[in-house]
């Protein structure tokens, strides 16, 4: 009696199973098709379309997948407007982003790639590269002269994006520089701080940050530093490199070698490691997330915020405010190291890129078509369609530059889709800028043109290493976790010098190897 | 219900009138096994085939079929790995602990909830302890985050009020265990109740009837009556867990580690996601896991075998 209720139970269990198994499979089968049906039924609609462009009579079809950062597909009030203004009939796959790479690879192993494809980061690019080079993807920079618009792209971003030499992909730009310090200027004002011009100054803000209670409440319960469990997006790369540390790879003796082979790196960790010995920043910061660290400076204990972009300033401004509704903050980036330099480390440009399969793109003429898409997409008109909505409905135009519109959810749902997808940055496609309100704002986006002016690259952003795609990221693992290990007073420069060691004799060497061959190139 | 089933067909059929025959009288039976023998076959089996690429050099673009073949590579590459003991053992390690201080605790907790005899308690306490349950491990690592962390952490203050030294939870390496399997207990034991509750739902009432009348207090009647009643039902889930040996919770231990405690808290699952998908490194990722199943294979037959050595039923 008693098994077979068991196996009852088993029974209702497993078919509960296989109901949601195949939910999820319908309901996934029906995401993608969606947006062909939709192209199918568009074919009614041409005609109208074509009576306001008499020159080319049938609008050009491009089927296009990126990746999608809000919770649900747009609906069509962009896209419609964007057809006619390009004359085209387009046809968007959006997939979460979340889960973007996994639809990106098996769409790409399955040889479904559309005609146009986003992939998600410049990480996914390079994991691309390898197929790239073995001709899966169109390359288009012999075309690149024919559109006058698309040739307005930087020269130097284009060539971040080059593979073997040759371009294949149009990048969505982004600043070359734009990490700082986000502080509390309200608490420096009131300890009578002022912002920091160098490396030892931002260690005395810390500490005042942490000793001299600067929120007055007359408890030792506040912190300098709010950092998180992250490196390079974290605070201790920024620091670094006012520190004078190379971009990932520096030369020396004309040679390429990784970061931590440069003693600007050990002063880094050991000024790091000062600042947790002193308690001035929060001492589990190797374990904590994004989030707990945001809460941290957003809830008022922490006075220094290093994230990945200063123009975080906005959102880290809108919720401190919640809590501590008289805080001020402001931005600041210049800060020089021991040496007196300043440095600050770049990222090559662009955010994203979009690949052209050879499998879903048949000729040139086709090719073609879609890249005179883009080109129109570089319109100061077509990109400001995407980037900011309709002009009323979702922004305004105050001394021109754009102001969004103050229903967000509607923006979010409508645009936000969109303008992740432009091309270029507003410098080459002429959109408007962005109207800033906040003084710490303003303040920030003159920094990230300063930034530019120090800025540093990786110089092996463009380089191969077989190896690096091989194990690079399993590699640099070790020499993480012993940054930590020396911040964290676990290991000391022979320790640190014993992980490098490691590092070589498990590809490290090889690698530097590879990046020196490919660098001389 | 059986035995009634028999009678018949034993009556009435005659020797060997085929297999034909006898599937389409029970047609509506196969019928209902149909949906599930679908979902393994598409879901399970169909997947399998994919391994070969543990034995490829595979590259999406030319396939399966069109990858080079390179044997045994990746299985060295694996076995040559310096950490491969290390992550082994940590796996096997976090196993044990989770045989030895998980598994009980829903038995316990199914016995203690048993013993509540008002049945809106019993219900209460049912579902207070389910709720854990369903949260994501995102959420109980965040909980605990809060509660363990040096910069104001209830913990952390309780231990410093009462004039001890803070301890650093998240980043020790000698805690990492510990907390891992109170988060495990936390969030899973309420659930496990459920099966042995049903379990201890099907015993004869009238064994306890008895066992009061010859003088048994409540401890007697558990040990003698209740937990035998339930002890297949223990084995049974003791195999399946068995089973699973490898899978400890990929999500939950990859959000509870760190740099400073990767030497214990590596597991293969957090190996396979860094060396293998990160880098889209699909045929060692793939070695690996085969490697994981082939563990937990050999694990749940030897645990099937020692289970019916001493007269108990197993699983197959």
């Amino acid at each position: 009696m008693k098994k077979s209720s068991f196996s009852a139970a088993l029974c209702t269990v497993m078919s509960a199973a296989v109901l949601l198994a195949a939910c999820s499979g319908g309901g996934n089968k029906e995401a993608s098709e969606t947006p062909s049906a939709d192209s199918g039924a568009s074919a009614s609609s041409s005609p109208a379309a074509a009576s306001e462009t008499p020159k080319d009579a049938k609008p050009t079809e491009i089927t296009i997948m990126l990746p999608l950062n809000t919770s649900e597909a747009p609906p069509d009030t962009i896209k419609n407007e964007l057809e006619k203004l390009t004359n085209t009939k387009l046809n968007y796959q959006f997939f979460p982003a979340d889960t973007y790479e996994e639809k990106l690879n098996t769409a790409f192993a399955t040889g479904s790639l559309p005609q146009v494809t986003y992939l998600k980061n410049s990480t996914t690019f390079l994991q691309m590269r390898s197929a790239i080079k073995d001709g899966q993807f169109w390359e288009i920079g012999p075309y690149m002269s024919e559109f006058p618009n698309l040739s307005k792209l930087k020269p130097d971003i284009l060539d971040n994006t080059k593979v073997d030499g040759k371009l294949y992909s149009l990048y969505i730009g982004r600043p070359l520089a734009r990490q700082g310090m986000i502080y509390r200027k309200d608490w420096a004002d009131k300890l009578g701080i002022q912002p920091p011009k160098n490396v030892d100054e931002l260690f005395a803000m810390a500490k005042a940050f942490t000793e001299q209670d600067p929120d007055g409440n007359g408890q030792k319960d506040t912190i300098g530093f709010a950092d998180r469990n992250e490196l390079v997006y974290g605070a201790f790369k920024t620091v670094s490199a006012w520190f004078g540390t190379p971009n990932y790879w520096g030369e020396q003796e004309g040679q390429l070698k990784p970061e931590f082979m440069f003693q600007n790196y050990i002063d880094t960790m050991d000024y790091f490691k000062k600042l947790r010995d002193g308690g001035y920043i929060n001492q589990d910061f190797a374990a904590t997330s994004k989030t707990d660290a945001v809460n941290l400076f957003t809830s008022g204990k922490a006075g220094i915020y290093v994230g990945g972009s200063m123009q975080d300033i906005d959102s880290l401004n809108k919720d401190l405010v919640k809590n501590v509704p008289d805080a001020v903050l402001d931005a600041e980036s210049m800060i020089a190291g021991p040496d007196g330099k300043v440095q600050q480390w770049e990222i090559p440009g662009y955010n994203n890129v979009v690949l052209f399969p050879k499998s879903a793109i048949k000729d040139e003429a086709e090719l073609k078509s879609i890249l005179a898409f883009f080109d129109k997409m570089m319109t100061p008109e077509v990109a400001n369609l995407m980037y900011w909505g309709i002009e009323g409905t979702h922004y305004t135009v105050v001394n021109g530059q754009a102001k969004v519109s103050d229903n967000k959810e509607l923006v979010e749902r409508e645009v936000k889709p969109f303008k992740d997808s432009v091309i270029g940055e507003a410098e080459t496609n002429g959109m408007f800028q962005p109207l800033n309100e906040l003084p710490g704002r303003i303040h920030v986006e003159q920094l990230i043109i300063e930034n530019e002016k120090a800025g540093v690259k990786d110089p092996t952003a463009a380089l191969d290493s077989a190896t690096y795609a091989e194990k690079g990221v399993e590699l640099q693992q070790l020499i993480t976790d012993a940054t930590y290990k020396y911040i964290y007073g676990q290991l000391d420069k022979a320790g640190f010098q014993k992980a490098i060691d490691n590092w070589r004799k498990q590809g490290g060497d090889k690698m530097i190897e590879e990046f020196n061959a490919s660098y001389k190139k | 219900m059986e035995d009634t089933a028999v009678q018949p067909e034993a009556a009435i059929a005659r020797p060997r009138s085929g297999l034909g025959k006898r599937v389409w009288r029970n047609k509506w039976i196969y019928l209902m096994i149909l949906p599930g023998l679908i979902y393994f076959i598409i879901f399970k089996y169909v997947p399998m085939f994919g391994l070969v690429i543990a034995f490829e050099d595979y590259k999406p673009f030319k396939g399966v079929f069109g990858s080079d073949w390179v044997g045994l590579d990746h299985f060295r590459r694996l076995f040559t790995q310096p950490d491969f003991w290390n992550i082994l053992a940590n796996t096997l390690i976090l196993f044990g602990m989770n045989l030895v201080f998980y598994f009980p605790v829903p038995i316990l907790l199914a016995l203690m909830l048993n013993e509540v005899r008002v049945s809106f308690f019993k219900r209460f306490f049912q579902t207070l302890v389910y709720l854990p349950h369903f949260m994501s491990w995102v959420i109980i690592v965040s909980i605990s985050y809060v509660m363990l962390t040096m910069d104001g952490g209830v913990i952390n203050e309780l231990l410093e009020s009462l004039g001890m030294a803070k301890i650093n939870f998240l980043l020790s390496p000698e805690w990492f265990r510990p907390t891992y399997i109170i988060q495990v207990i936390w969030r899973e034991a309420g659930w496990g109740t459920i099966i042995y509750l049903a379990a201890i739902a099907s015993v004869d009432p009238q064994l306890y009837e008895a066992a009061r009348m010859d003088g048994a207090g409540r401890f007697r009647q558990i040990w003698h009556i209740t937990l035998p009643a339930i002890r297949s039902v223990i084995i049974v889930l003791l195999i399946l867990k068995i089973g699973d040996v490898l899978e400890l919770g990929f999500e939950h231990v990859y959000l509870l580690l760190n740099s400073m405690n990767r030497d214990v808290a590596e597991i293969i699952d957090t190996y396979v996601y860094t060396a293998g998908l990160r880098q889209m490194q699909f045929s060692y990722s793939s070695a690996v896991g085969l490697f994981k199943s082939v563990i937990g294979l050999i694990l749940v037959m030897a645990a099937n075998k020692l289970s019916k050595k001493f007269g108990e039923e197993g699983i197959y």
